[in-house]
């Protein structure tokens, strides 16, 4: 067996197969259990090839970068800990409509009740996200940043 | 019954393939065997040279990356 005939696992560097979807990935990071648990399930789904994990914040002063990301992605996908939906609110406030929101507290999760985070909670939210349970009802709304309401025409 | 092949080699991709697979067979209540192929041999007999992957009934469908719940389903039903 010679090294170029050992099957190779895609989570080696380097190795980007066709026919995935490139998601982007906004985590509320909230303080509280059900803030952090959206930013662990949005690691945990980076490390699984669901998407990747994008910075919140630059999202709410929209550096260059995120917009760029945010354009070439073919799903946003946001995770919020509560309704208050902050996450959520960021990216429209960008211009963006997410294709899918989670929300941790939509999934029998408290809020509360401390920042220890257990395995079970994390795999609810990542199992709920592959299910795409928080895939909206009007898939094709999302159009990227500028928020002009030109739905992306002038881009 | 239908035959659902993994081919994975335990890292957190391969894992949520398995994963995936057994929500889309539970979902769709269909008779189906999944099997877990963690074998390098194995996967070098088949010609799998990219991991995870996703064979049906001897065919493969996906190669190289996750597929979500939705899109197996669509797999197992021979939309895809």
């Amino acid at each position: 067996m010679t090294e170029q005939n050992i099957p190779r696992c895609a989570c080696e560097s380097g190795i980007e197969p066709a026919g995935g979807t490139k998601r982007i990935i906004f985590a509320c990071a909230g303080a509280s259990k059900a803030g952090q648990l959206s930013n662990e399930a949005a690691v945990q789904l980076t490390k699984e090839g669901y998407g990747n994990i994008a910075c919140t914040a630059s999202l709410a002063v929209s550096t260059p970068s995120i917009t760029k990301k945010v354009e070439t992605a073919d799903e946003v996908v946001v995770i919020d800990g509560c309704p208050v939906g902050c996450a959520r609110q960021i990216a429209e406030r960008a211009g963006v409509t997410p294709d899918q929101e989670i929300v941790v507290t939509d999934l029998g999760i408290e809020k509360g009740g401390g920042l220890d985070l257990s395995e079970e909670d994390v795999e609810t939210v990542v199992s709920a996200a592959w299910e795409g349970k928080g895939r909206s009802k009007t898939e094709n709304e999302r159009r990227p940043s500028g928020g002009c309401g030109c739905g992306g025409g002038c881009c | 019954m239908v035959l659902v092949e993994v081919f994975g080699t335990g890292c957190a991709k391969c894992g949520r393939m398995i994963k995936n697979v057994e929500i889309a067979v539970r979902e769709l209540k269909i008779d189906a065997e999944i099997r877990k192929i963690e074998s390098l041999d194995a996967m070098i007999e088949r010609g799998v040279m990219l991991t995870p992957a996703l064979y049906v009934d001897g065919e493969a469908k996906v190669v190289g990356h996750v597929p979500c719940v939705e899109d197996i389903k669509q797999i197992l039903l021979g939309e895809k």
